[in-house]
């Protein structure tokens, strides 16, 4: 297990920021869901030793959280969420200087930061100074500092906000990268569906401060519901409550498409009923694929 | 022989290592990014003005022939005494240089960081927060140290070197050890009060102003509070008595102020209290609004 930890609790005052959570994460790229504020940066932060947990307890790879950090950190490399850097440095000196205080010799530190920089896709501009970058090279340069002293364990918070469209794509395939073809076990928190989906091969979601669900992405997609897309004639009231009444969750898009999560009890037969008791007709219907949206969706509206 | 590699991510085959002086590092950076800063260098070469002055008032003293046109009937040009070293390192000039240098080189030690963000990338290595306090604090150390300690000891050597003889060494054996203290004593001050007016403000150029002014400022205090209560106490309130005044203790010269030496260190050991709980609660791996 690279990440155990058991009944972590943290609040920001009066916030609750992480209320009893329990998780024992594998090895692969894990994915740490959840909307904002439901407490993935909170979670990273204490397994780092920012933040000491109010309660509970936890390891990461192998080492306690809370009496033995520097061996955490040690092994552990952190792309935080905000910008960070340092002003007035190049990239080289700013890589080199963090592998460096992570243990590494000066030298080795030097080699291997021009090495991670080319690989991050900043090798050109790697003696620009860092308040010259955008926000796409900043990104790329805390995924090198993060990548420089090869840590075995990688967290990834929030990897591709404030990127446009082509830099996310950019960040993606590099972190596609570390996580297919390296032993490394990479926890990505991000609050964009897509990112996960993309990268990992388990998640979980937390929502309001406790894991929400947990597993391998397509057990996670299998359990629990069916997902139905439904068109009626009219605005659909009366059939919706009943749908709702026999436990079922039901979302309408903006073109008016009720998506219905369906219980496992339940069965394709129990929606055409509860139009028949409605008096509604139904003009469509299909079983829909169940996406990590519509899992995440529903796990976050049961909270 | 050149080992080709796949393109792409590959592992280090290194091993960490666990420094003795992790801090070593961020105080190498501090001291190299403050040469890097614009006019820095033409102050730290200033900063050395008063000790260039010293060195020709000791050359002068010594080789009395070759300035016999100076004499006009006095006996000496200059009496160099342990006072000549405590006037030279208490002197207004060498503290306001001496500021300035901390203006350039230590307005941005912790601030940049804060505004930057940078600190949670300090904390997320193998870093204790004293690593990094005592990192940053060595940046202010080093120039200290090497405009007060350096040329404070080289003069004393100069001296004996001009005079040709270990009289000066043997009639004063203690005033090493009081340059040294003194040095000491402004070395882990102006440290703190730094590191202090820098954690204070996420913009460096506001620091740079505060590092000033703060220490401009008790002066202009101490000053209407004197004019007002007639006491020497008021000099407590200034930075610049204080340390004249503990300067003068450690030289075993006169006091200037008419109160004893100890409220003097009581003071400035206070304010050094002070800049380490403030540090202690605004140096954080991550900022908590609670």
């Amino acid at each position: 297990m690279s990440i155990e930890v058991e009944g972590l609790c943290f609040s920001y005052g009066s916030i609750t920021a992480l209320d009893g959570v329990s998780l024992r994460l594998g090895e692969g790229a894990i994915g740490l869901l959840g909307p904002n504020g439901a407490g993935k940066s909170t979670f990273l932060r204490i397994l780092l030793g920012f933040l000491t947990p109010e309660k509970g307890r936890g390891r990461v790879l192998g080492y306690e959280i809370g009496r033995e950090q520097a061996l955490i950190r040690r092994s552990v490399g952190y792309m935080p969420e905000d910008d960070c850097f340092i002003a007035g440095m190049d990239a080289v000196t700013f890589t080199s200087y963090f592998g460096e205080l992570s243990g590494m010799p000066r030298q080795e530190a030097m080699k291997r930061a021009h090495e991670v920089l080319f690989y991050v896709g900043l090798g050109e501009a790697r003696y620009r100074l860092l308040d010259q970058y955008s926000a796409g090279m900043k990104q790329r340069l805390k995924m090198a500092q993060a990548l420089v002293h090869d840590p075995q364990l990688l967290f990834l918070d929030e990897p591709t906000s404030n990127l446009d469209p082509q830099g996310r794509k950019e960040v993606l395939d590099l972190i596609e990268d570390i996580v297919s073809k390296k032993d490394m076990t990479v926890l990505v928190s991000s609050h964009i569906l897509a990112d996960i989906e993309t990268l990992c091969s388990s998640v979980v979601i937390l929502s309001k401060g406790r894991v929400a669900a947990e597993g391998r992405m397509e057990d996670l997609r299998a359990i629990h519901y069916s997902l139905y897309e439904v068109k009626v004639k009219g605005d659909g009231t009366g059939f919706k409550r009943e749908l709702e009444a026999m436990g079922c969750r039901v979302d309408e898009t903006e073109d008016r498409v009720i998506k219905v999560y369906m219980p496992p009890e339940g069965g394709r037969m129990d929606i055409f009923r509860a139009a028949s008791r409605a008096g509604d007709q139904i003009r469509f219907f299909t079983k829909s694929q169940t996406s990590l949206e519509d899992l995440f969706a529903q796990v976050a509206g049961e909270e | 022989m050149t080992v080709i590699r796949e393109k792409g991510y590959y592992h280090w085959d290194g091993s960490l290592v666990e420094r003795r002086f992790p801090w070593w590092p961020i105080t190498r950076t501090g001291i190299l990014l403050a040469f890097r800063k614009k006019r820095f260098k033409l102050f730290f070469a200033a900063a050395y003005l008063p000790s260039l002055v010293f060195l020709a008032a000791l050359y002068i003293s010594e080789r009395l022939e070759d300035f016999k046109f100076m004499l006009r009937g006095s006996e000496r040009v200059i009496q160099i005494t342990p006072g000549s070293f405590k006037m030279y390192m208490t002197n207004d000039g060498l503290l306001f240089l001496l500021v300035l240098v901390l203006v350039f080189a230590g307005s941005g030690l912790v601030a940049d960081d804060l505004k930057h963000n940078s600190l949670q990338l300090y904390f997320a290595r193998p870093l204790r927060k004293r690593d990094y306090l005592l990192g940053k604090m060595a940046v202010v150390f080093f120039f200290m140290l090497i405009l007060t300690l350096v040329p404070g000891l080289l003069l004393f050597v100069f001296k004996l070197i001009f005079s040709g003889s270990f009289k000066f060494f043997t009639a004063y054996p203690w005033l090493p050890l009081s340059i040294i203290g003194y040095t000491a004593l402004l070395t882990v001050f102006f440290a703190f009060y730094t590191l202090l007016l820098s954690a204070l403000s996420k913009n460096s150029r506001y620091v740079m102003i505060l590092i000033f002014m703060v220490y401009l400022f008790s002066d202009i205090l101490y000053g209407i509070l004197h004019g007002i209560f007639r006491s020497p106490y008021m000099a407590l309130f200034s930075i610049k008595s204080n340390l004249a005044q503990a300067g003068s203790f450690l030289f075993g010269q006169k006091l200037p102020f008419g109160f004893p030496a100890f409220w003097s260190f009581a003071v400035l050991a206070a304010l050094c209290a002070v800049s380490a709980l403030v540090l202690r609660r605004k140096i954080r791996g991550v900022e908590v609004i609670k």
